[in-house]
């Protein structure tokens, strides 16, 4: 069953076509990622299923509905979350309320109850604080709750976003290059912690460009060059394509040195 | 005991007897202390109201805003009309500041908070400009000849009230839903919208409760003096206001009490300087700027600056025990 429908995917920047007549489909429960040399359009694509930008053509449908056109905001509401390519924590506040703030969506009270505080919005505070001490847990920071969000090491900081992100129990989470700036044993654990969040039932798709993770954890990987989806398929099959390998390694001269 | 204070009636009883303290307090001290200083603490409390309100925009939102003075005046005008012109009870006619000031904080809102940082604080720069201009010109604020004839109303129990009232609000606006979604917006908008946070309509929230600061504020300065003219609230106010806040510490509650202390009482302390008062008051931002960069209290967490120093000396404890 398809969790995420991009259909004919199409946005232009002025001339440019970051992304080109994309079709895919992520099934409920794998690890996608998408991969591609630099400028491909990665990162444009997530910009476009978290409704940054609209596409110029084509239809973003999750679990039937459509998610083109609706607010930034209610993409989380609707079930899926996101980090970022270049950390975007809330820097000056606590790990715990970075994370409670990724609850955010999940929350009702309003400013009546802010101003009231009746004991069900303390309920719903309560709730929320276990919540994000279990996400915080999950990812193995737990006794970070009272440091600030900058005060944390590089892979702390990419840990955070994804508790960040888990808390409001998506349906889906894009992780957009979480291993970048991570040392090899670092990578060694976030490859084992994507596996546990999937296990939990939520659907990964993500871009990266550190081969080793996207060849160790993803069932399948899609490319992308040019904006154009060039390849589809598990692992094995995507690294013998030769258009994947053309992608990456250019063609011409350049094939031939290509040991086979 | 912790259990008995999370109960919801007994915080509603501490909170009611809290405004009830404060305004027998102020009460004692209205009678004891002379009128002059007892201005001043009117003018602190006063200031403190509208840089609460700030605070919230600036500080806490992260929007900076350079026309907290137009909503002062708002607020101010309306409450004295409404008093004046319309005879009602001069607690309406701080309300009715408020609600107007509100109001108005929200309509310009929507237009001018698709806009960020210095670009929003020259968009309300002109909207201040533009309600000065617009209460120059009005028949029923008399003008530039000003506003006479207003009631002088307010008192020091009523403004300290009112002020220890809009610090619990802001207090608890800012360890609830909405304000962790403020403070958010400030951090980082793009990661706030990314976990589901309507940023325009936290913004109009943070604009529409500091104007209603600010109107509240004003009105009770219109009451106060008496006598208002548009050109009491020019730039040069919501300067001043927003110094409270920035030397205080910005989004910092603790910072803006302080802040408005210091800022209202310092140029009355210098008055034995005569002439020089104003040059040694401006220095003395200038020192404070450079010796506490983020403010007074910036970057000080009193919550967990008290927690600290209470299970420092239960570790002291534990040591011994080994």
């Amino acid at each position: 069953m398809s969790l995420l429908t991009l259909d004919n995917v199409t946005i232009r920047f002025g001339g440019l076509t970051a992304v080109d007549t994309v079709n895919l489909e992520i099934k409920q429960g794998e690890i996608l990622a998408l991969i591609g040399p630099n400028g491909a359009g990665k990162s444009t694509v997530f910009n476009l299923i978290t409704s940054i930008y609209k596409p110029t053509e084509g239809t973003i449908s999750l679990a039937g509905k459509p998610l083109v056109g609706i607010p930034t905001h209610k993409i989380a509401e609707m079930g899926v979350t996101r980090t970022f390519q270049t950390i975007r924590l809330f820097s000056e506040l606590s790990v715990l309320d970075n994370v409670k703030i990724g609850a955010h969506c999940r929350g009702k009270a309003g400013l009546f109850q802010a101003f009231t505080r009746l004991p069900g919005m303390k309920r719903e505070e309560a709730e929320i604080e276990e919540k994000a001490i279990k996400a915080l847990k999950f990812l193995d920071l737990e006794t970070k709750c009272e440091e600030m969000a900058k005060n944390l090491s590089y892979g702390e900081q990419r840990r955070l976003e994804i508790a960040r992100a888990l808390v409001s129990k998506p349906k889906l989470l894009l992780l957009d290059e979480p291993a970048a700036g991570m040392n090899p044993q670092e990578k060694v654990v976030l490859m084992e912690m994507i596996r546990r969040i999937r296990d939990t039932g939520i659907t990964i798709f993500l871009v990266e460009h550190d081969m080793k993770l996207v060849m160790g954890i993803s069932e399948r990987i899609a490319v992308l060059d040019y904006g154009k989806l060039i390849a589809e398929g598990t692992p094995l099959e995507v690294r013998s394509n030769n258009a994947v390998i053309e992608a990456y390694l250019g063609s011409g001269k350049f094939k031939s040195r290509i040991r086979r | 005991m912790k259990k008995l204070l999370n109960n919801w009636l007994i915080q509603v009883l501490l909170f009611l007897s809290l405004l009830g303290l404060t305004a027998y307090g102020s009460q004692i001290i209205n009678d004891i202390t002379s009128p002059y200083v007892l201005t001043i603490g009117l003018f602190i409390g006063i200031n403190l109201i509208m840089a609460l309100g700030l605070n919230l925009i600036t500080g806490v939102t992260g929007q900076l805003s350079l026309g907290h003075a137009a909503f002062m005046s708002i607020g101010a005008y309306a409450s004295a009309i409404a008093t004046v012109n319309y005879h009602l009870p001069f607690l309406v006619g701080v309300l009715i500041g408020g609600l107007i000031a509100c109001f108005f904080g929200i309509i310009i809102g929507f237009p001018t908070l698709r806009l960020t940082g210095d670009y929003l604080a020259i968009a309300t720069l002109g909207f201040a400009e533009i309600v000065r201009v617009q209460f120059t010109n009005m028949k029923i604020t008399n003008g530039a000849i000003g506003f006479l004839g207003i009631e002088g109303s307010t008192t020091f129990p009523i403004v300290m009230t009112i002020a220890v009232q809009t610090i619990c609000a802001m207090v608890w606006l800012e360890n609830s839903r909405n304000g962790r979604a403020m403070l958010a917006i400030r951090e980082d908008e793009v990661a706030s919208s990314a976990v589901g946070i309507n940023t325009t309509l936290y913004k109009i929230q943070a604009f529409a409760i500091g104007a209603f600061c600010a109107g509240v504020g004003g009105a009770l300065f219109a009451h106060t003096t008496t006598f208002i003219q548009p050109t009491d609230f020019g730039f040069q106010k919501s300067v001043d206001i927003l110094s409270i806040i920035v030397l205080g510490g910005l989004g910092s509650i603790p910072g803006t009490i302080i802040g408005a202390i210091v800022l209202t009482a310092a140029p009355e302390i210098l008055r034995p300087l005569a002439n020089y008062r104003m040059i040694v008051y401006g220095l003395l931002l200038v020192v404070i700027m450079i010796f506490r960069p983020y403010g007074l209290m910036g970057g000080v967490n009193l919550r967990q600056a008290v927690r600290r120093a209470m299970m420092f000396p239960k570790k002291k404890q534990a040591g011994r025990e080994e």
